[in-house]
C-alpha cells in the first residue's frame, strides 16, 4: 500500500514539476503604452514666454526642469503648500540664472553646473510650516537632484535682506548639499563644534549666542551638514558688513537670564544701575555702544545716549566670555575647510565665487533682468 | 487500490485542466485602449469641457467643514490662464479689509488637467483671491481664543478629482482634503461682478441677524429650528428637542439661485442638500420639492415682543393716508409741532403694543403713546384693537390734535392682512386691510 502511496505522489510531483517548468514562457514587452510628448511650446500659451525662457536657459543648457506650476504630487503631503505667483516666477527664474548658475558658470567653468547642478528646480509659493516646532523650511535639496524653493509669494524684490535670507542664501545653502551630497567633505568640519548641536532647540536659540560657539546661523547650529551648507552659504551671500557682524558677534561673550533655558534672552554687555558696583548689573544686548580712552588711558564704554532708561549717566562693560570656544576661530576654521574642500574637490575658487555674487546682487537691476522673459518674441 | 487509482485519475484529469488554463500570456481586452490612452483622453475630454462656450463657470468651494462655502466664477481659457472671480470677507482679508465684510476680488493665474490617479484639475500658480483657503498662513480674526493656524490655515484644496460630468455641472473632489464640490457652466456674457454682487444680494435676503430663527419645514409637518443663518454655519435642532444638546452645525453655501448643505443632510429619514429661493423669499428643497425653510408666521414675526415696527410715513395708502396727513395739519396748528416717526412696538411693563407718534417741538421730541392689544388671526393676519388707554402725552396731543383720535380710529378693530418681500427675513412688512386693499402700510424693522 505504501509503494502505491508512493508512485502516486511521485506522479502528482513529476506532473506538478512538469507543469511549473512548462507553462510560463517568457512575456515579451510590447511598444510603451505611454504616448510621445510634445515638447515643442505653444506660442498661444499664456506662459509662452516664460517657458521659452526657462526651457533656453536651463533644459537645453543644463538638462534642468524648472518647475513654476506647482504640483502638489511634487511636494511632501504633510505639509499645506500653496503655488507661487507667475509674477514672482519669472523673478526668480532670471535672479537664479543671474545670481547662480552665471556665477557658477563664469567661476567653475560652462560644464560645472550641467554636470553637477540640480535636474529639477522647484518654486512653492508659502513656506513650509512645521506647527510642532514652530519651524518653517524655506529650501530643500533632496537626493543631488531637486532643488525647492520656498516662500516665493513672500517675495520682495526692494527688500535685499529679504531676498538675500530667503532665496540668494537658499539656493547657494542647498546647492553646497547637492554638492557634499556628491563627494563628501572632510570629517574635521564636523569636529570643530562637536557636541554643541542640537537638533531639536536650534530654532530657539540666540544668533549671539550660537555665533560664540561657532556657527554663522542659529540653522546652522542643528547639525554637521546643515552647518557645513549654511556657512557656504552665508559666506557666499552676505555683505562684507553682515559677515563681519556675525564675526564680532562670534567674538563676544554671552550671558543669559537662565543659563538652563535655551530660550531665554542672551545678552553680551551689563551696566550698573547708577554705576553702583554693588547693584545687580542690568543686561543689555546693544551694539551701539561706543569707547572712550581718558587721558590715563582707561576705558570706557558707554551705551546709546550714555544713559539707562531712567536718563542716568552709565558704563557698560563687556559679558565675559566663558563658553571656551572662540567663536570667530571657529567660523573662519570652517570656512577655510569648506574654501579648501571646494578648491580641490570642485576647482571653484570661493572666494572668487564670493566676490562675483557679492558683486552681481549689488547691482542687479530686477527690470532689466526681467526683459530676458517679456521680450522673448 | 481502486480507491487509489480514482484519486489517480482525478489528479490527472485535474493537472489536465491547470496546464490547458493557467499560462495565456495576454488578459483578455476590456477597454478599446490602454490605460494611458484613456488618461490622456479623459484628461483632453474635461480641458474641452472646461474651455467649451466660453469657459464661463461657478465653482462652489469648501475649504472645510467648519466654515461656509463660498462661490467662485471662473473663466477658462484654452492658452492656460484662469480668471478667478469672488466676493467674500476672505477677500476682504486680504485686501486688507478689517471688518468682516464680503469684498469683490478678480485675478488672473494659471490652470491644467493633469493626471494623477485620473484628470485632475489644478489652479497651480498661486490666485490671492482663490488659494487663500490653501494657504498655510495664521487666518486673521478666526476665532476670539486667536487661536494660532498656521501651518493649517483653512486646509483648502486647489487641486480637484474630475468625477463626473453631466448636464453642464462637473463633480469634483478636492484632492487633498476629499470635499465633494460642484462646478456648473454659466453663460459667457455673465458680468463676474454683477453675478457676485447677485450671490451676495441673495445671502442677504435669506438670513438676517434681527430673524433669530428660522424653521425646516419636513413634509410630515416636524419642524427644525435653524439658528445663526446669518454666519451660514447653521445650528440646527428639532422644535421642541433640546437645544444644548441636540443641536448640531451644518455648513452652507449660498448660491446665485438659492443655498446648500456641504453634505446631504438626513433627518426624520428625508434627505435634503439643495434648496431654491422662492418667488416669496423662502426656502424650497430642490431634491425633494417639498421642504421648505422659512420663518415663523408673520403675525407671530410681527408680534415678537423684542421687536419695533417703524412706519415708512411715504408708503402709506387709502384712509390711513389720509389721516396721516390731517395728523400733520393738526400738529402743524398746534404750536407748529412736526410729526418725526411712528412706530409700533411691545411694552412688557404694560403688558400691550405701544403705537408711537415721535412729535419734534422746540427740538424736542415727545411720544404719544397709544396702548393696543394684538389679536392674531390665521397665519398672517392680525387685528389691533385700541385699549382706550396711552400715556400721558397721547392724552394731551389727542385733545388738541383730533386727528389722533380718528387715525386710532381707522386703526382700531381693523384685521389686517400681512407680507413681506421675504419670507425667510421678513424684516418689511406691508400691512393691508384684509377687507379694503387700498388701505395699508408698510413698516420695517
Amino acid at each position: 500500500m505504501k509503494k502505491i502511496k508512493f508512485y502516486i505522489s511521485a506522479l502528482l510531483l513529476v506532473a506538478v514539476s512538469a507543469m511549473s517548468l512548462s507553462s510560463c514562457s517568457e512575456d515579451k514587452l510590447g511598444d510603451t503604452i505611454f504616448p510621445d510628448v510634445d515638447e515643442s511650446l505653444d506660442p498661444t500659451s499664456y506662459t509662452y514666454k516664460l517657458d521659452k525662457f526657462l526651457k533656453e536657459n536651463y533644459l537645453e543648457k543644463y538638462n534642468l526642469t524648472f518647475l513654476y506650476k506647482m504640483p502638489d504630487v511634487s511636494t511632501n503631503m504633510n505639509y499645506n503648500l500653496v503655488p507661487a505667483t507667475y509674477e514672482n516666477s519669472i523673478d526668480l527664474a532670471v535672479l537664479c540664472k543671474h545670481l547662480w548658475f552665471d556665477v557658477y558658470d563664469k567661476v567653475a567653468g560652462p560644464d560645472f553646473l550641467k554636470t553637477y547642478g540640480p535636474r529639477i528646480i522647484l518654486l512653492i509659493g508659502s513656506p513650509a510650516y512645521n506647527p510642532t516646532s514652530g519651524t518653517e523650511i524655506v529650501g530643500l535639496a533632496e537626493g543631488g537632484i531637486k532643488i525647492s524653493l520656498f516662500k516665493v509669494n513672500a517675495m520682495r524684490i526692494s527688500d535685499f535682506y529679504m531676498m538675500n535670507e530667503y532665496y540668494f542664501k537658499t539656493m547657494h545653502h542647498e546647492f553646497a548639499h547637492i554638492l557634499h551630497q556628491t563627494k563628501t567633505y572632510p570629517n574635521e568640519f564636523n569636529t570643530i563644534s562637536i557636541g554643541h548641536y542640537d537638533s531639536n532647540n536650534w530654532q530657539d536659540r540666540s544668533e549671539g549666542q550660537v555665533a560664540s560657539l561657532g556657527f554663522v546661523t542659529t540653522y546652522a547650529s542643528s547639525e554637521f551638514r546643515e552647518d557645513f551648507a549654511e556657512t557656504i552659504a552665508n559666506y557666499i551671500v552676505q555683505t562684507d558688513d553682515q559677515w563681519n557682524r556675525i564675526l564680532d558677534l562670534a567674538s563676544r561673550g554671552w550671558t543669559s537670564g537662565n543659563e538652563d533655558d535655551v530660550t531665554s534672552e542672551f545678552f553680551c554687555y551689563y551696566y550698573y544701575p547708577n554705576n553702583d558696583a554693588t547693584k545687580d548689573p542690568v543686561y543689555v544686548y546693544e551694539f551701539n555702544v561706543w569707547t572712550e580712552v581718558d587721558e590715563d588711558g582707561t576705558i570706557h564704554k558707554y551705551w546709546r545716549n550714555n544713559t539707562d532708561p531712567d536718563g542716568n549717566r552709565i558704563v557698560v562693560y563687556d559679558v565675559e566670555d566663558k563658553d571656551g570656544i572662540d567663536g570667530r576661530e571657529a567660523i573662519l576654521h570652517k570656512v577655510d575647510i569648506a574654501r579648501e574642500w571646494l578648491k580641490t574637490s570642485w576647482n571653484v575658487d570661493l572666494d572668487e565665487l564670493r566676490n562675483e555674487v557679492q558683486t552681481r546682487q549689488a547691482t542687479y537691476n530686477i527690470n532689466e533682468l526681467r526683459k530676458l522673459v517679456t521680450e522673448i518674441q | 487500490m481502486k480507491k487509489y487509482f480514482n484519486i489517480f485519475l482525478l489528479s490527472l484529469v485535474a493537472l489536465t485542466s491547470m496546464t490547458m488554463m493557467s499560462c495565456k500570456n495576454e488578459t483578455d481586452e476590456i477597454f478599446d485602449d490602454d490605460a494611458v490612452t484613456r488618461l490622456e483622453n479623459a484628461k483632453d475630454n474635461f480641458i474641452n469641457i472646461l474651455t467649451d462656450k466660453g469657459g464661463k463657470w461657478q465653482m462652489q468651494y469648501y475649504s472645510n467643514s467648519n466654515e461656509p462655502g463660498y462661490v467662485y466664477v471662473m473663466t477658462f481659457r484654452t492658452d492656460g490662464s484662469v480668471t478667478i472671480s469672488g466676493k467674500n470677507i476672505w477677500i476682504g482679508k486680504v485686501e486688507g479689509e478689517s471688518l468682516d465684510v464680503p469684498t469683490y476680488g478678480s485675478q488672473t493665474s494659471l490652470w491644467d488637467v493633469i493626471t494623477d490617479n485620473g484628470p485632475v484639475l489644478s489652479f497651480n500658480s498661486f490666485n490671492k483671491y482663490f488659494h487663500v483657503f490653501a494657504d498655510p498662513e495664521d487666518i486673521p480674526s478666526m476665532s476670539d481664543e486667536d487661536t494660532d493656524e498656521t501651518g493649517y490655515g483653512h486646509e483648502g484644496d486647489y487641486e480637484f478629482d474630475l468625477m463626473k460630468y453631466s448636464g453642464d455641472t462637473l463633480y469634483i473632489t478636492g484632492k487633498k482634503y476629499g470635499i465633494d464640490m460642484i462646478m456648473t457652466r454659466l453663460d459667457a456674457g455673465i458680468d463676474d461682478h454683477v453675478y457676485m454682487d447677485e450671490v451676495v444680494a441673495m445671502a442677504d435676503s435669506f438670513f438676517n441677524a434681527k430673524i433669530p430663527q428660522v424653521y425646516m419645514n419636513l413634509p410630515n409637518g416636524t419642524r427644525w429650528i435653524i439658528k445663526n443663518g446669518a454666519t451660514s454655519i447653521l445650528k440646527m435642532f428639532r422644535e421642541g428637542d433640546d437645544e444644548i444638546s441636540t443641536s448640531v452645525n451644518h455648513n452652507v453655501i449660498i448660491t446665485h439661485d438659492g443655498l446648500s448643505f456641504m453634505n446631504p443632510l438626513t433627518v426624520d429619514g428625508y434627505t435634503v442638500q439643495n434648496f431654491i429661493r422662492q418667488a416669496d423669499g423662502s426656502l424650497l428643497c430642490r431634491d425633494d420639492n417639498e421642504t421648505t425653510i422659512t420663518a415663523d408666521d408673520l403675525n407671530m414675526v410681527f408680534t415678537t415682543p423684542t421687536f419695533k415696527w417703524k412706519f415708512d410715513l411715504t408708503q402709506m395708502g387709502g384712509v390711513l393716508a389720509d389721516q396721516l396727513e390731517l395728523l400733520r395739519t393738526d400738529l402743524n396748528n398746534y404750536g407748529k409741532r412736526k410729526l418725526s416717526a411712528i412706530d409700533i412696538s411691545y411694552n412688557t411693563d404694560l403688558g400691550c403694543y405701544l403705537l408711537d407718534f415721535s412729535c419734534v417741538y422746540q427740538k424736542k421730541t415727545l411720544h404719544a403713546s397709544f396702548y393696543f392689544n394684538a389679536e392674531l388671526v390665521g397665519e398672517n393676519q392680525i387685528k389691533f384693537n385700541f385699549t382706550g388707554e396711552g400715556n400721558d402725552v397721547s392724552v394731551v396731543y389727542a385733545e388738541k390734535c383730533p386727528a389722533f383720535n380718528s387715525f386710532i380710529a381707522a386703526m382700531n378693530g381693523v384685521t389686517y392682512t400681512l407680507t413681506t418681500s421675504s419670507l425667510l427675513a421678513p424684516v418689511d412688512m406691508k400691512v393691508t386691510d384684509s377687507s379694503n386693499g387700498a388701505n395699508y402700510f408698510q413698516c420695517w424693522l
